[in-house]
């Protein structure tokens, strides 16, 4: 052995960079996860955070948390892109610590994004673009930091700029073997045809999306897309066709853990029962769809679907369940300011229902504003 | 190079890691050659160098959207060149190691694209193995 290699350790080679069972890394990363800050510092948990096993069972249990715990997958991430842009943890070697720098600020953006903070999901998305470009093979993680990216202007209601740059990132997808992120890309661009109104392009991407989610590549977009299918058939007509597609959307949803598609699914069905003039079970459809948001953390949605609820108590005459719900929803309505200063349906209804008479006008034009919001 | 030396787990029950380690076993001689005949590095530094290598290589292969092992050698030959030069530059830097002409030359050039020449050698590998 030469002198050299006998007294110079390279820095970057560590203990740390043995592998670990998968196994041994998931329960550890449970473990992690579910013991408290105090705990993980006091208990040297944070240290695990050095192997990138470790991590990368961390990050992809709080991928699979994304759509059903966000406000949690955000807090969680946030914390440990932190620890490593601090330099309090070196994880790995080569290029593993700017790729986990890289995963974790695209957990903390995508989190940030179903929670509708989007300029702080944009400042996270700009960080996971700073991690992934330092990587060896950036093309994959980038491409779908630009889906979101799209999905932030889609959320913006920046439709035409989504229709122009979906084909680069579609295009991204194919060449590097992405088909999830790729019925992801053409999901989003059949709901940017519906909110321009180009309702046959959008009908057109969507049955044949729902063909090819038919073998089960992805659950969840599957639910999502018969719950657009319905709504199509739906306004076409054809009732039952639509019902079939929202509970079967309703199955998929469970089963792939999207809490907050199977709150979108209760609220849609709670809407077609509500048209049907089944209002008994429009209504227990709602308050499944509001606890279901009210779980997630999502107030404001909550709220609002508290209103829908109380529309249809009141039109099946049932009153007192109504004030119920809407003295519910009014305190976040207003911590929330989802409606401006002074709003004048919210105080004749606060006034009405201190009266125990519901004022009908004064709460349709508050769903009315909340709808527009939403 | 030995691999089970520095694994710290088992790979008969996973077909996948057992692919990663054909895939990388089957570059070891390119990845060798890089390290000692163009990176001058020791034959000692160089079989350490390659078990790190071995792990990120395993973990590289399984991050999302990541191609198949096979594919993903002329990643493996970018991290060896990038690592390589890096250490290199740290005995030089330290003062261990005394650099030479050829080698300053190799150590200003960017590892990817010094890794692009050892890929033409990658396809040379697939011409003489058809089946990979």
């Amino acid at each position: 052995m030469s002198d050299s290699a006998r007294v110079i350790r390279f820095p970057a080679r560590r203990r740390q960079a043995a592998l670990i069972d998968p196994e041994v890394a998931s329960t550890r990363a449970r473990e992690y996860l579910s013991a408290s800050t105090e705990a993980r510092s006091e208990g040297g948990l944070v240290r695990q955070l050095r192997e990138p096993d470790f991590l990368s069972a961390v990050c992809r249990l709080l991928r699979e948390e994304l759509n059903t715990a966000p406000r949690t997958v955000a807090k969680e991430s946030a914390a440990i892109y932190d620890l490593l842009l601090a330099g309090e943890v070196k994880c790995g070697v080569f290029d593993e610590h700017e790729f986990f720098l890289g995963e974790t600020a695209l957990l903390s953006a995508g989190s940030l994004r179903l929670l509708g903070d989007r300029d702080a999901a944009e400042c996270w998305l700009d960080r996971a673009e700073a991690g992934y470009r330092h990587t060896i093979n950036p093309a994959p993680p980038l491409a779908q930091v630009a889906y979101l990216r799209l999905a932030i202007r889609y959320d913006k209601r920046q439709y035409r700029e989504v229709l122009e740059l979906l084909p680069s990132a579609l295009k991204s997808f194919d060449v590097l073997g992405l088909p999830v992120e790729a019925g992801k890309a053409r999901f989003l661009r059949a709901m940017t045809f519906k909110e321009l109104s180009r309702h046959g392009e959008a009908l057109a991407e969507l049955e044949s999306l729902k063909n090819f989610l038919a073998q089960g590549t992805d659950l969840g977009l599957h639910g999502q897309v018969l719950i657009e299918t319905s709504a199509y058939a739906y306004g076409q007509g054809r009732k039952s066709e639509a019902a079939c597609d929202l509970r079967r959307a309703l199955v998929l949803l469970e089963q792939a853990g999207r809490t907050i598609g199977v709150a979108h699914v209760h609220v849609t069905l709670g809407e077609l029962l509500r048209n049907e003039g089944n209002l008994s079970e429009a209504v227990e459809s709602y308050r499944r769809g509001s606890a279901s948001y009210l779980s997630l953390g999502s107030l404001a949605i909550a709220s609002y679907v508290r209103v829908l609820t109380a529309e249809t108590l009141l039109a099946a005459d049932r009153p007192r369940e109504a004030e119920w719900e809407i003295l519910q929803a009014l305190p976040t309505i207003e911590e929330q300011k989802m409606v401006p200063e002074g709003f004048a349906a919210v105080a004749l209804l606060r006034e009405s229902v201190k009266r125990r008479k519901t004022d009908p006008n004064a709460l349709r034009e508050l769903r009315e504003h909340l709808q527009k919001q939403n | 190079m030995e691999i089970e030396e520095d694994r710290g787990r088992l790979a008969e029950d996973d077909p996948f890691e057992l692919e990663v380690r054909r895939v990388f076993q089957d570059t070891l001689g390119l990845v060798h050659l890089a390290l000692v005949t163009h990176y001058d590095l020791e034959e000692l530094e160089a079989i350490e160098l390659e078990k790190d290598l071995y792990v990120w290589f395993v973990r590289f292969c399984t991050r999302p959207g990541n191609f198949s092992p096979i594919q993903s050698r002329p990643f493996l030959m970018v991290a060896c060149c990038q690592f390589a030069r890096e250490y290199q530059k740290y005995l030089i830097g330290t003062g261990v190691r005394d650099s030479n002409d050829k080698l300053e030359k190799l150590l200003d050039r960017e590892p990817s694209e010094v890794a692009r020449d050892f890929a033409r050698n990658l396809q040379f590998l697939d011409y003489r193995n058809p089946d990979v």
